[in-house]
């Protein structure tokens, strides 16, 4: 990890390279113009739906937007996927991301600290288990619209090689998936990073860069980004290496 | 005595003019009690004599006595109605005799004002139709002097009787292309019509006990369009939906073959639509002969010729009855969904007959049907026209609708590849089969899609309420903490 900034008053930690710091942006843009292109799709019997519809020139120029914004959250899907298993095998990245029995081991400390059996919350890694939950729960979910995406896309091309029901299906899970991830994006990440009493009034660390000591601390990561709970897996970050 | 004689001369002068001036009066008095009649008679029974307006147009000075004593307006006297005649026979002039039988009007309507009147309906719409600046005439179908008594029809049937004394017999009207129709009124025909309670001059205009104008029509075409429009004095409602329609825009642009009332309910032998809808069909078959071949074999044609279904679809319930519109528009294309919905969602109908109400349903939900209502919403709010949209037609067929199971189901499934391929090039077999067939999924039908369907309607409200379980506990715990 970088060394250490201040600003203002509060010891800073560089947390996230500039690599990152494009992808979330990217990601949320992708995913704003997703949701607004998409759940009108969805509900498009609602007023508000077929006014967006109408405000964007039509259910087909609205589409096309949808397919734009779906082609290019696939292209990040792409080079996210390779470029971090690159990473980990040839330039020594540490899989902060993985999940670990130690998350699972957190989850069930953190059930007993909210029901009052503990008195201090799990003691995460560098990203906890919500984060790391949510991640995968988007990453997955992310790779499941991609092909049902194009399944939905190009139902010509699908069904050369694949029965019809394929197209049905498709448009069951491409639906209710956006759902699931919608509704886990705008209630789960937005507590955990915004609404959250531990960050409040907002965790801005992957819009900057950089995390507020005292936060990251509470993750058990120094301010050199080392364990202080030393002998726990996958905490060292190479500080020179996206993470 | 000089003085004496000429007070006795000047008593007899005074004597003679008041019996003149008495005598006078009792004339006035006896025209007034309706004794003057005849005095009107004596030049108004004479054939031949008219008034004429500034139009050119004029109007028989004649009235005929025996008719007039015989009608309800007998036992007056003129000038009951010809109020400005009372003191004498002034001269008044008129710009044309429409004017003047307004005028005439006016009269009637203070004896029998509009409250009196309206409870037939022939009133209520020519009042209807005054209020928008169409002038309304009592004598056009009443007659001037010949009223008889309206109850139970009587006036239409004195009116029938003086038009049925020429119109009972075979005769012909020729037109100037040498086509010519009969004038032979069927009366049987006429009285079983719903216009039983209406008069000759009701629908034939201008036409009266004393008037008879001659008309010139180029064709046969050209006389019944003229006769169609006086259709539209009463039945303006229709007349306006028509206008709208693909027949009339026929019409507008000079073919006289375009059908009009007329050729579709007759003309004295008008019978109910409601009553046989295989007369309706078979009246669009005289035009639409090849159309009414390929429906008479499909499902539809088949229930309504071989077993009299009246649920059956027929040409008016898709196309409407007035306001038919071209099928090759958009406006008709686009609602093609809502026409078979009227009855393939009424479960009333289709319970009868096992069928799903489901199907405009699971349409709708569908991408086509989607997109169609989206299309639809977006009326001229969109950048440019919509693509056509396939609808129940581009599946089903049009006029050669066929049942879909059993052996017609294969058949159907070739012309839906078909279809299918006419929008989407390079569809295999395998693409019809991307729609469900109106069917919702189930574990019988689709059921991988049904299972993945229940599995997400459990895991979204278990997420949602996981995630507001974790978050109040995470809010209790920081609260605690404080």
């Amino acid at each position: 990890m970088e060394s250490v900034t201040i600003s203002g008053n509060e010891e800073q930690v560089r947390r996230f390279c500039a690599y990152r710091i494009i992808e979330h942006f990217a990601l949320i843009l992708l995913f704003g113009i997703l949701a607004c292109t998409g759940l009108p799709q969805k509900f498009y019997y609602l007023g508000v739906s077929q006014s967006i519809i109408v405000l964007l020139g039509g259910i087909d120029n609205m589409r096309f937007i949808h397919h734009i914004a779906g082609g290019l959250f696939t292209m990040l899907a792409l080079q996210h996927i390779p470029v971090n298993i690159a990473g980990v095998m040839f330039f020594k990245w540490q899989p902060s991301m993985l999940i670990t029995f130690k998350d699972a081991r957190d989850a069930f400390h953190n059930v007993r600290y909210y029901l009052g059996l503990s008195d201090n919350p799990a003691l995460g890694t560098r990203y906890s288990y919500k984060e790391k939950c949510i991640y995968w729960l988007v990453l997955m979910g992310g790779c499941q619209m991609i092909v049902t995406g194009f399944v939905l896309w190009f139902p010509v091309f699908v069904t050369k090689f694949l029965p019809g029901i394929f197209i049905p299906l498709s448009k069951t899970v491409h639906t209710s998936e956006a759902m699931l991830i919608f509704i886990l994006v705008i209630t789960w990440h937005i507590y955990d990073s915004v609404l959250s009493p531990d960050v409040f009034p907002f965790n801005g660390s992957i819009f900057t860069g950089y995390a507020k000591k005292k936060q990251m601390k509470m993750r058990e990561l120094s301010a050199t980004g080392e364990d202080i709970r030393a002998g726990e897996p996958g905490l060292l970050v190479d500080r020179n290496r996206p993470l | 005595m000089r003085t004496m004689i000429c007070m006795i001369n000047i008593m007899i002068l005074f004597l003679v003019l008041s019996v003149a001036v008495l005598c006078n009066r009792v004339y006035a008095q006896e025209r007034a009690e309706g004794r003057g009649k005849q005095y009107c008679l004596d030049c108004h029974q004479q054939k031949g004599s008219e008034k004429k307006f500034a139009d050119g147009s004029w109007v028989a000075t004649y009235v005929n006595a025996d008719t007039f004593s015989r009608s309800v307006h007998g036992a007056m006297d003129c000038t009951v109605c010809h109020q400005e005649f009372v003191q004498g026979h002034p001269h008044r002039s008129f710009r044309s005799r429409v004017q003047y039988q307004i005028m005439a009007s006016r009269r009637c309507r203070e004896c029998h004002p509009d409250g009196t009147i309206t409870s037939r309906a022939i009133h209520a719409a020519l009042l209807k139709k005054e209020v928008l600046g169409e002038a309304v005439v009592c004598t056009n179908c009443h007659s001037a002097h010949a009223i008889t008594r309206v109850v139970a029809g009587n006036a239409v049937n004195a009116e029938e009787k003086r038009c049925m004394s020429c119109h009972s017999r075979e005769g012909r009207m020729g037109f100037v292309n040498g086509e010519a129709v009969p004038t032979h009124v069927d009366t049987t025909e006429l009285r079983g019509s719903p216009h039983k309670d209406v008069g000759c001059s009701d629908c034939h205009f201008g036409f009266s006990a004393t008037e008879h104008p001659v008309r010139k029509f180029r064709s046969e075409r050209e006389y019944r369009h003229s006769s169609s429009e006086i259709c539209r004095r009463c039945h303006y409602d229709k007349y306006s939906k028509v206008a709208e329609g693909v027949h009339f825009a026929l019409l507008n642009i000079g073919r006289l073959d375009a059908p009009t009332c007329v050729d579709c309910h007759g003309t004295h032998a008008i019978t109910s639509p409601a009553k046989s809808r295989l007369a309706i069909v078979r009246k669009c078959a005289t035009c639409h002969s090849k159309v009414y071949a390929v429906y008479a074999k499909s499902i539809h044609g088949n229930a309504l010729f071989n077993e009299e279904n009246r649920d059956t679809a027929i040409c008016t319930d898709c196309h409407s009855s007035h306001s038919i519109k071209d099928t090759a528009s958009a406006d008709f294309h686009d609602y093609i969904p809502d026409k078979c919905s009227a009855c393939h969602s009424n479960a009333a109908i289709m319970g009868k007959y096992g069928l799903s109400t489901e199907v405009v349903k699971t349409y709708l939900s569908d991408f086509h049907g989607m997109t169609l209502s989206l299309y639809r919403s977006e009326t001229g709010r969109r950048f440019g026209p919509p693509p056509a949209m396939a609808v129940c037609t581009d599946c089903h067929g049009i006029h050669d609708i066929a049942r879909v199971s059993g052996a017609d189901m294969s058949a159907m499934k070739g012309k839906l590849l078909k279809r299918c391929s006419a929008c989407h090039p390079g569809a295999t077999e395998n693409f019809p089969d991307a729609w469900l067939s109106h069917y919702t999924p189930g574990l019988r039908v689709a059921p991988m899609v049904y299972i993945t369907e229940k599995f997400y309607r459990i895991m979204l409200p278990i997420t949602v309420v996981g995630i507001l379980f974790l978050v109040l506990l995470d809010i209790r715990r920081y609260l605690k903490n404080r």
